[in-house]
């Protein structure tokens, strides 16, 4: 009987806690998903041509106003037709956070995100407010066995305050942010997956100016990552010259739009700057859009990306050799997107992508295809639910 | 005799807008007593969401599209699609929902003048001594 009272006691006190608080609001439950027809046309590398409907993304969002000022959100990201069966795409939480709003100046975000970085880091993954269909590169997920995305900008942090000041139409943007460096333990045999294994952090922010429609900022971020230490290990150099490697992000962004103008443009730096002064592993990529509404509903753009990267390759051929090479990748692409309605967008875009590769002459690398191009039409269907 | 009655209240309607006009209503609860357009756009962005005195900012828009609702949407300097954007990038950022959209002007007063912090737009002609008047649209010619 004592006990049965007990856990009366308990359920009241949690009920308590758990009653409705001024400003909460019932649980909401939307997203959106994009459907997709590629066809891909002319690669000398000997992939294609081929046709390929996808699933390219669907997304599903929780949010919640907990209570005035609190609100919190949940975001589940399942890629290029997930099916855990057939061993298709992939399912990720990318988001689960609880936002704290006390003034427009000073907002605290904590738990899992996408931080702000230049223009389209934090919305990349909203394909409805995109018109592309494939996205400018670094932030195009399904490249990511090609290009080291997560290299190019911050793919989550863990702590953020941003917001703007007010100072005539003019609204100074600010954000700062902390997160796990990228170096996440996926290997059990190493402890906890899922756990950083280093003592570092990823820092970063951005800094920018809002004027009407035209938005301007530059953004950074420092960490520190362990990708290189297999190569420290080849190198027979000490292994802890390549732990924890600093890595410096700078970026800038230019948004612009009036009733027919779009424009937007993106440039980001990687830099490596310790440790490997022998090889050279930095990276950039810029891009820049240019848009024309035709109407409110239609808009017709073109597109130019184009990255620079540098990267090593380990090759063993009877004996193990390290080569730096450069991979420039550019991209000029057109599309569309017409707005049938405020739920349903179409899109389609062609891109004409063009790679080459800077390959030292050695005898091992000679049969490595140095340049090849290819083009690739997509049509795509973006519903919002 | 109704035909008559309506023809002289449709006159007088029209009149009223012809020569005004879209009124900035708020509930009587704001501290404020008049804003600008720039205030206005910081509101239905969802930029601003609380009033000087921490009060939320409670938005709302009319359904049906028209004459006043398009004046409204000129004031601020946005067409209706760009709003619809705006929310839309709020609304799956997580950062704030679309403003409620009311099927009728009578629907706005109503929501308006009973609910604390609330704000919306009506034809000059339909106001009424329930909600505050912040600033009066004029129509351009």
């Amino acid at each position: 009987m004592q006990y049965l009272r007990t856990i009366l006691i308990a359920l009241v006190c949690c009920g308590s806690l758990l009653t409705a608080q001024p400003g909460e609001s019932p649980l909401r439950t939307f997203g959106y998903f994009q459907n997709q027809f590629e066809h891909v046309t002319g690669r000398e590398d000997g992939v294609g041509p081929y046709n390929s409907f996808l699933m390219q993304q669907l997304n599903l969002f929780f949010q919640k106003n907990l209570a005035r000022d609190w609100s919190a959100f949940v975001n589940f990201e399942l890629l290029n037709s997930y099916s855990s069966s057939r061993q298709w795409g992939g399912i990720n939480l990318e988001e689960a956070w609880v936002k704290y709003r006390s003034s427009k100046q000073f907002n605290l975000k904590i738990g899992l995100q996408i931080p702000l970085f230049n223009n389209l880091n934090a919305i990349k993954n909203r394909t409805p407010l995109l018109p592309y269909i494939v996205r400018p590169l670094v932030y195009e997920s399904s490249f990511n066995e090609d290009i080291p995305l997560e290299e190019y900008v911050p793919q989550q942090a863990f702590v953020q305050v941003y917001g703007f000041i007010p100072s005539g139409k003019i609204k100074i943007e600010h954000a700062v942010y902390l997160g796990n460096s990228p170096n996440i333990n996926n290997n059990s045999n190493y402890g906890q997956t899922g756990v950083d294994t280093t003592d570092n952090f990823l820092v970063g922010g951005r800094l920018g100016i809002r004027y009407d429609e035209l938005r301007a900022g530059i953004s950074g971020t420092y960490e520190k990552t362990n990708f290189f230490e297999t190569l420290g290990r080849f190198l027979q150099l000490p292994v802890s010259d390549f732990r924890d490697l600093p890595r410096y992000r700078l970026g800038s962004d230019l948004s612009f739009r009036s009733r027919k103008l779009f424009l937007e443009a993106e440039y980001i730096d990687v830099m490596y700057e310790e440790g490997l002064e022998a090889y050279e592993l930095d990276k950039t990529f810029y891009y820049g859009t240019m848009g024309w509404y035709f109407s409110e509903q239609l808009l017709v753009y073109g597109t130019y990306w184009d990255i620079h990267q540098n990267e090593v390759i380990i090759l063993d051929t009877g004996q193990l050799r390290l080569y730096n090479y450069r991979e420039i990748v550019q991209v000029a692409s057109a599309g569309f997107s017409y707005n049938l309605n405020d739920r349903i967008a179409l899109k389609g875009q062609y891109g004409y992508v063009d790679i080459q590769l800077e390959i030292p002459p050695a005898p091992e690398l000679s049969n490595i295809l140095d340049r090849f191009d290819y083009q690739v039409f997509t049509c795509a269907v973006s519903i919002i639910f | 005799m109704h035909r008559t009655i309506a023809t002289i209240l449709g006159s007088f309607l029209w009149l009223s807008f012809a020569t005004g006009q879209v009124a900035v209503i708020a509930n009587k609860s704001v501290p404020v007593d008049e804003v600008t357009s720039q205030q206005l756009l910081d509101f239905y962005t969802g930029d601003v969401k609380l009033w000087e005195n921490k009060d939320p900012v409670i938005v709302t828009d009319l359904k049906p599209e028209g004459e006043v609702k398009a004046l409204f949407y000129e004031f601020l300097g946005k067409s209706p699609s760009r709003m619809k954007s705006i929310w839309l990038k709020k609304m799956l950022s997580g950062e704030g929902d679309p403003p409620e959209a009311l099927k009728s002007e009578s629907e706005v007063l109503q929501k308006v003048s009973s609910t604390p912090g609330a704000i919306g737009f009506v034809s000059e002609a339909n106001i009424s001594d329930d909600v505050k008047v912040l600033t009066v649209i004029p129509r351009k010619d």
